[in-house]
C-alpha cells in the first residue's frame, strides 16, 4: 500500500514544470536559486515526513475521520479544513489555468479558452466525485502508462548533444548568493505532495517505512535540479528566462530522430494532458472531501453540486481574468502563502498527533 | 395418510395440469398392488420409467417389499407441497401414486446434452470443446475439470415464467463472501419472465440499466471456468444454455484468452501486449486522424503530413465526415457478415472491403490513409477476445471522435482517460472494474 | 423523468460544443504547409527585408514528386511580410513544418536584425528545431534550388543538416534554439553552416562566425573541419598530412577533443587542447611500411597542431568565440565579476595544442 504514498508525492514532482516552479527558479538563477533549492531540500522534506508520519498513526483514516473522533471544537475544525482546503483548491486551480494556458498556446491556438476549459472541467467533475480508493486507481494507471516516457524524454535531454554543461555549471557557481524567499517557496513545492494525505491517508492502510522517504528525498533532489538545470543547458544561463514555459520550450528543442512524431513537444503535452487532469483531480477530490467533512451532518445532492459549480465558477473566472504574466506574479506569491500555511498546519498537526496518541 | 387426501390431492393437481395429448394418467394392477403414474410424456423418460418403476412393479411380489423398493430409490423422492409437486411434474418427473404415498419419479430427458465445439472463443491449442445445453452436463463438465471437495453447488430460480434453474458454484476456499452476498442479492431480486441465459443478466446488473461495458464474462469455455474458480470466481450456469457466467468480472478478463496459458510464456505475454495495443489503437485512431489532420499536421512528419494532405485534395468533406462514413461503411460490413450464412460471408467481405474501399478512393469520396485506418481499426477491434468487450470498444471510439472533432488533441488525450475512468468507476458486485494491480478478493 | 432531464443537459452540451466547432478545426488540405523560410535584404526598394516562404504543394498521386512554389515579399518586419504574404495564397499558411531557415548572406553581415531571429522563437508554430543556416549569394537562390534526388521539397537540405543522409565533417548544423542560445550567452557566439547554391546542388562546406548581432568570419572548409574536432561533432572526418615525399591520406574513426583554461600567476594565461585521433590510412603517394608508422603518426600530429592553432588564432583575432571558452571560464570561477575578466583575458591568451595520434593499420593492404 506503502506505493499510494509515493505517487502523491510524484505528481507534484512532476506537475511543478507546468505550475511556474522552473519558471521562479531561473528567474532567480543569479539571485540565490541554487541557494534556495539547497535549502528547501531539506525544508520541505522535513514537513513531508513530520506530516507523513503524524497522519499514518491514523491508518485507513482522512482528516474528516479523524476529526470526527477526536476534534472538540467546531470553529477550529473549520478553521483548519478551511485554511487546508483553501490550500488544495488554489494548487489545483492554478495548475489548471496554467496548463489551459498552455494548451492555447502550443496546441489549440484559435480555440478560445473557455472551450479547452470545458471538458478539463467535464473530466474532473466526474473524477471527483468517484471513491476516494478509486481516484487512486485512475491516478496509478495514468502514471503508470506516462511516467517512463517521460523518464525516457528526460533521459534524451541529459544525453543531448546540444545541452550545455558550461551553463549549468555556470549558474552553479551563483551558490553562494543570498538564498531568496521566493525561490525557496517555488523548490519546496516538490516536495508538497503528501498535502493530499489529508484525505488520500483513507488508502493507506499501513505504517510508511523508511525507505520510503529515502527514495522520496532523492527523487525530489533529482526532480528539482532536473526541473531547473535542464532548460538552463539547452537555452543558456542567459537565456532561459526569457522563455515563459521553459520546459516546454526545452521539450521543443528536442528531436527523436527515429520517433513517428519527431518533435517531442506534443508528445511532452500528451502525456502531461493527462497528469496534469490528475494532479488537479486530487487535488480538489481533497478539497471537495473535506468540504463535505466539515460539513457531516447534513450532507445532501444540492449540497454537492453547489460545491461542484462553485469551483466551475471559479475556474472560469480564472481563466478569463488572469493573463498568463498575472497568473505567474499571483503564483509566486502563492508559494510563498503555501509554505507559510503548511508549516503551521504540520507543526501543529504533529504536535497534536504525538500528545494525542501518546 | 389417509386415502381420502390422496384423492383430493390427485385431483387437484390433476386440474391444474391442462389437458393435452401428452399428459398421461396410466394405472397398473398386479394381484396384489395398485399404481397409478401421471406424467407428461414429451418431457418424460418413459424407457427409464419403465425400467425402473413398472418392470420392479410387476417382478416384486409383495406389496410392502415394492414400497420398501420405492422409498430406498435414488431416484425417487416423496411429495412434499402440491404446488412443488405440479411443478416437477412440469419440469419432467413423473408422480408416482401408491397406496397412501406420493412419490416423484425423476425421469426427466436430457435433451440437448452434447457437448458442442468453442466456436465463439476459439483458441488454437487447448481444450477445444465448450458446454453442452444441460445443466447437469455442463455442472459434470466444470467436476470433471475441477475435483475439489471444496466446491459448492447452490440452486436456485430465476425467471418469473420460465422458472429456469440457476446453479452458483464457487470454491469456498477462494470465494470472497462479501462478494457471494451481492450475488446472491442480484440474482433474488431480478425481475425477468423468460430467463434463457446469462447474458440476459447483462442488463439488469445495473440499476440504471445502460452500463456501456459487461460487467460479467459470458464464457463458453470449461477450461476458463475452471481457472476463474481457482482464482475466487463465482459461477452461473444456466439450464439450457451453454454458456457459464463468470462474476465478478474485471477488465482483464475480458482481455484475456485462454489461449494464453496454453502457450509459453513470452509467447503469452506477448499476444497480450499485443491485445491492449489493439484496444487503444481502435479506441483512439479515428479521433486521432481527426486531431491531427485538422487541428494538428504538425504532428507528422513533413513527408508524411505532405502525402495525406495530397491524398486528401480530392475529398470534398471535412476529415470527421470522412472518418464517419467510413466508419459506418465498416460497422455495416461487420453487422452483414455475421446475419450472412457462412458460405456468402466472405464473399460480402471482399465485396465490401476490398472493392468498395478501392472505389470510394477512386471516387474522391475519401482518402487513401482514412482506407488504412479504417480498416485497422476494424482489425484491431475484433483482437479484443470477449465479444461482448468488443461490442462495446467499438461505440466507445465514436465518443473519442466526437471530442476529437470538437477539441482536437486534447479532446483524443482527455477522451480517453474519461475511458479510463469510466471503467475505474464501474464496479462488478464490489470489485472495480479496472486496476493497474488487481488484489485477490481473498489476499488476507 | 429525471434522466430525461439529464439527457437534456447532455444534449445541450452536444450541440453547444458542435456550434462551436470551426474554432480552429481546418483540415490539412486547406493548409499550406511552409518548409523554409529564407530572409534577403531587399534591394532597389525602401523596404527593409525580402522574406520568401518555400510553400509545399502536395501532390494527388505517387508518381509525380511534389511541388513547390516560393512566395516572396518585401517588408519592414517578418510579421508584415507574412501577413501580406497570407493575402496572396488561397489556403492557411502553416509554419509547423518549417525546418529549414535561411538568412541571406548579406542580411548576417548587417548588424541590428536581431528582431528577425527573435521573431522566429517568438513564434508558437516555428519549431525551435528549425535549422539555421546562412544561404549565399541570398536566400532565394538556395530556395530555387531542386537537386534531382529530391522528393519533397527542401528535403534534401534536410537529410544533409540532420545527418541521417550524408555524414561529413563540413557541416556544422545548428538548429533555432541554439543559435537563440548563443545569441544571448555571454562567452559563447553563434556559427552557422553556409549554404551555397550551385545549379542543381547545394554545397555546404563553410561555416560562418557570429558575434553577438552579425556575421564576422567566414572559416574554409578545412577551418570547418579543424573546428569540427575541437567541438567533437563528427567522428568520421579526413586528415591530409605529408612526410618527406610521401604524402598521405588517414581516415579517422574517433576524434576526442577536451581542453582547459590555465591562468596562472605572473604567467600569461592559456588554453591547451588536447586531441585524440585514431584511424587508418586510406591513401597514400608512396608505400608505408607497418613498422614504421610511429614515424608518420609524429608526422601528423605536427601538421594537426600546427593547423588547429591557426585555426584558434584566426577566431581569436577576430574576438569571438564559437567554443565557449568564456563561458567555460564563467563557469569554473565563483566571482561575480568573471565575465569582465575573462573580457580582458581572452585577447591575449595564447593556445597550446597537443594532438595524439594513433593509426591503427593501413587499410587492408599494407
Amino acid at each position: 500500500m506503502n506505493r499510494y504514498f509515493f505517487y502523491l508525492i510524484l505528481t507534484n514532482m512532476l506537475i511543478n514544470v507546468i505550475i511556474f516552479v522552473p519558471k521562479i527558479l531561473i528567474e532567480y538563477r543569479y539571485e540565490g536559486a541554487v541557494m534556495g533549492m539547497l535549502i528547501a531540500i531539506p525544508i520541505g522534506f522535513t514537513l513531508a515526513c513530520l506530516y507523513s508520519k503524524a497522519i499514518t498513526k491514523f491508518p485507513g483514516q482522512g482528516l474528516p475521520e479523524i476529526a470526527d473522533k477526536f476534534f472538540k471544537h467546531r470553529w477550529l475544525t473549520i478553521l483548519h479544513f478551511g485554511s487546508i482546503q483553501l490550500a488544495v483548491f488554489s494548487a489545483g486551480l492554478i495548475t489548471l489555468v496554467g496548463f489551459i494556458d498552455v494548451l492555447t498556446r502550443f496546441i489549440n491556438p484559435e480555440m478560445p479558452r473557455l472551450l479547452l476549459l470545458s471538458i478539463y472541467l467535464i473530466a474532473i467533475i466526474f473524477i471527483i466525485q468517484l471513491p476516494t480508493e478509486r481516484v487512486m486507481y485512475i491516478l496509478e494507471i495514468v502514471l503508470f502508462m506516462n511516467t517512463p516516457l517521460i523518464g525516457f524524454i528526460v533521459f534524451k535531454a541529459f544525453t543531448s548533444d546540444y545541452i550545455s554543461w558550461d551553463s549549468i555549471l555556470e549558474v552553479g557557481t551563483h551558490l553562494f548568493d543570498r538564498p531568496s524567499l521566493k525561490a525557496i517557496a517555488a523548490a519546496s513545492y516538490v516536495f508538497s505532495g503528501y498535502a493530499n494525505l489529508v484525505i488520500f491517508n483513507r488508502v493507506i492502510k499501513e505504517k510508511l517505512k523508511v525507505w520510503n522517504f529515502v527514495i522520496i528525498f532523492f527523487m525530489g533532489i533529482f526532480n528539482l535540479f532536473t526541473t531547473f538545470f535542464i532548460p538552463i543547458g539547452f537555452h543558456g544561463s542567459d537565456g532561459a528566462q526569457e522563455y515563459l514555459y521553459p520546459w516546454i520550450s526545452t521539450s521543443d528543442s528536442l528531436r527523436l530522430v527515429y520517433s513517428p512524431i519527431e518533435r517531442v513537444i506534443f508528445i511532452f503535452l500528451l502525456f502531461y494532458m493527462s497528469i496534469t487532469l490528475m494532479s488537479i483531480s486530487i487535488h480538489w477530490h481533497s478539497a471537495f472531501e473535506l468540504f463535505k467533512g466539515t460539513f457531516r451532518k447534513k450532507e445532501n445532492k444540492k449540497m454537492k453540486w453547489i460545491v461542484l459549480s462553485a469551483y466551475s465558477g471559479c475556474a472560469v473566472i480564472a481563466v478569463m481574468f488572469l493573463e498568463t504574466i498575472l497568473l505567474n506574479q499571483i503564483t509566486v506569491y502563492w508559494m510563498i502563502a503555501r509554505l507559510g500555511v503548511e508549516v503551521v498546519i504540520v507543526i501543529s498537526f504533529s504536535l497534536w498527533a504525538r500528545r494525542q496518541l501518546a | 395418510m389417509p386415502t381420502t387426501k390422496v384423492e383430493s390431492i390427485k385431483k387437484s393437481i390433476m386440474n391444474k395440469i391442462q389437458k393435452a395429448e401428452d399428459v398421461v394418467f396410466k394405472e397398473n394392477f398386479t394381484k396384489e398392488k395398485y399404481l397409478e403414474t401421471y406424467y407428461i410424456k414429451s418431457i418424460s423418460d418413459e424407457q427409464v420409467l419403465g425400467k425402473y418403476v413398472l418392470k420392479p412393479f410387476f417382478e416384486i411380489q409383495g406389496a410392502e417389499l415394492f414400497l420398501d423398493y420405492l422409498q430406498s430409490h435414488p431416484k425417487i423422492s416423496t411429495f412434499k407441497t402440491e404446488a412443488q409437486t405440479v411443478e416437477s411434474l412440469l419440469r419432467g418427473e413423473a408422480v408416482l401414486f401408491y397406496q397412501d404415498y406420493i412419490f416423484l419419479f425423476d425421469c426427466k430427458v436430457d435433451r440437448n446434452n452434447a457437448v458442442q465445439d468453442t466456436t465463439v472463443e476459439t483458441t488454437i491449442q487447448g481444450p477445444q470443446s465448450g458446454f453442452s445445453e444441460s445443466l447437469p452436463t455442463n455442472l459434470g463438465l466444470i467436476r470433471h475439470r475441477y475435483p475439489e471437495a471444496t466446491l459448492k453447488v447452490e440452486s436456485s430460480q430465476v425467471g418469473a415464467i420460465s422458472k429456469t434453474k440457476v446453479m452458483l458454484l464457487y470454491d469456498t476456499r477462494f470465494a470472497d463472501m462479501d462478494t457471494l452476498g451481492r450475488i446472491k442479492e442480484f440474482l433474488a431480486n431480478v425481475k425477468i419472465n423468460m430467463f434463457q441465459t446469462g447474458e440476459q443478466l447483462l442488463d439488469s446488473i445495473k440499476k440504471s440499466n445502460r452500463s456501456l461495458f459487461p460487467v460479467m464474462l459470458v464464457t463458453e469455455r470449461p477450461d476458463r471456468v475452471a481457472i476463474n474458480l481457482s482464482t475466487g470466481k463465482i459461477i452461473l450456469l444456466i439450464h439450457g444454455s451453454p454458456f457459464a457466467v463468470v462474476l465478478p468480472t474485471s477488465m482483464k478478463d475480458f482481455m484475456a484468452s485462454m489461449a494464453d496459458i496454453y502457450q509459453t510464456y513470452w509467447v503469452g505475454r506477448f499476444l497480450q501486449t499485443l491485445r491492449y495495443i489493439g484496444l487503444f489503437v481502435s479506441i483512439v485512431l479515428p479521433g486521432l486522424y481527426v486531431a491531427t489532420t485538422s487541428y494538428n499536421p504538425e504532428i507528422y512528419r513533413v513527408q508524411l503530413a505532405l502525402s495525406i494532405a495530397g491524398s486528401r485534395n480530392l475529398v470534398p468533406y471535412p476529415s470527421f465526415v470522412e472518418v464517419l462514413l467510413m466508419l459506418f461503411m465498416m460497422e455495416m460490413l461487420t453487422e452483414a457478415s455475421i446475419r450472412l450464412p457462412k458460405a456468402i460471408g466472405p464473399t460480402a467481405t471482399t465485396v465490401g472491403g476490398l472493392i468498395l474501399g478501392q472505389a470510394a478512393t477512386e471516387a474522391g469520396l475519401v482518402s487513401n490513409i482514412m482506407i488504412i485506418i479504417v480498416s485497422t481499426v476494424a482489425i484491431s477491434n475484433f483482437v479484443v477476445p470477449i465479444n461482448a468487450f468488443s461490442f462495446s470498444v467499438r461505440i466507445v471510439k465514436y465518443i473519442v471522435l466526437g471530442l476529437a472533432t470538437v477539441f482536437g488533441l486534447v479532446g483524443v488525450g482527455i477522451g480517453f482517460l474519461l475511458f479510463i475512468a469510466y471503467m475505474v468507476k464501474l464496479d462488478s458486485f464490489g470489485q472495480p472494474f479496472l486496476t493497474l494491480i488487481q488484489t485477490k478478493p481473498n489476499k488476507k | 423523468m429525471k434522466s430525461a432531464v439529464n439527457w437534456s443537459v447532455a444534449a445541450i452540451i452536444v450541440i453547444g460544443s458542435l456550434l462551436l466547432t470551426g474554432c480552429g478545426f481546418k483540415d490539412i488540405d486547406k493548409r499550406l504547409f511552409v518548409v523554409s523560410i529564407g530572409v534577403d535584404l531587399a534591394k532597389n526598394s525602401s523596404k527593409k527585408y525580402d522574406v520568401h516562404l518555400k510553400l509545399a504543394v502536395p501532390s494527388g498521386s505517387k508518381q509525380q514528386p511534389n511541388e513547390f512554389t516560393i512566395v516572396s515579399e518585401q517588408a519592414d518586419s517578418m510579421s508584415d511580410a507574412v501577413r501580406i504574404i497570407k493575402t496572396k495564397v488561397d489556403k492557411e499558411i502553416d509554419f509547423s513544418h518549417a525546418k529549414m531557415i535561411l538568412i541571406g548572406e548579406e542580411l548576417a553581415k548587417q548588424k541590428g536584425n536581431a528582431g528577425i531571429y527573435y521573431w522566429l522563437a517568438r513564434r508558437r508554430d516555428i519549431q525551435l528545431i528549425a535549422w539555421v543556416v546562412v544561404a549565399k549569394p541570398t536566400a532565394l537562390d538556395v530556395l530555387k534550388v531542386k537537386p534531382k534526388s529530391e522528393q519533397i521539397p527542401s528535403n534534401s537540405l534536410f537529410l544533409a543538416m540532420g545527418k541521417d543522409g550524408s555524414e561529413t565533417p563540413y557541416i556544422l548544423p545548428d538548429f533555432l534554439f541554439d543559435f537563440k542560445m548563443r545569441l544571448i550567452e555571454r562567452g559563447l557566439d553563434p556559427m552557422l553552416p553556409i549554404v551555397e547554391a550551385k545549379k542543381e546542388l547545394f554545397e555546404i562546406k563553410t561555416t560562418s562566425l557570429f558575434n553577438k548581432n552579425h556575421m564576422k568570419l567566414t572559416l574554409n572548409p578545412e577551418e570547418t573541419k579543424a573546428l569540427n574536432f575541437l567541438l567533437n561533432k563528427e567522428q568520421k572526418s579526413a586528415i591530409w598530412a605529408r612526410k618527406g615525399k610521401t604524402r598521405f591520406f588517414i581516415d579517422t574513426q574517433k576524434i576526442r577533443s577536451k581542453y582547459k583554461i590555465y591562468t596562472p600567476k605572473g604567467k600569461p594565461p592559456y588554453i591547451k587542447f588536447d586531441i585524440k585521433i585514431k584511424g587508418i590510412v586510406e591513401e597514400t603517394s608512396r608505400k608505408i611500411p607497418n613498422t614504421r608508422l610511429a614515424k608518420y603518426e609524429k608526422e601528423v600530429e605536427k601538421e594537426t597542431n600546427k593547423f588547429v592553432k591557426n585555426v584558434l588564432v584566426k577566431i581569436q583575432k577576430s574576438g569571438i568565440d564559437p567554443i565557449g571558452f568564456g563561458l567555460r571560464y564563467r563557469s569554473r570561477h565563483f566571482n561575480e565579476n568573471d565575465w569582465e575578466e575573462w573580457q580582458k583575458i581572452y585577447p591575449k591568451i595564447v593556445f597550446k595544442v597537443d594532438t595524439k595520434v594513433k593509426i591503427t593499420d593501413t587499410g587492408l593492404i599494407e
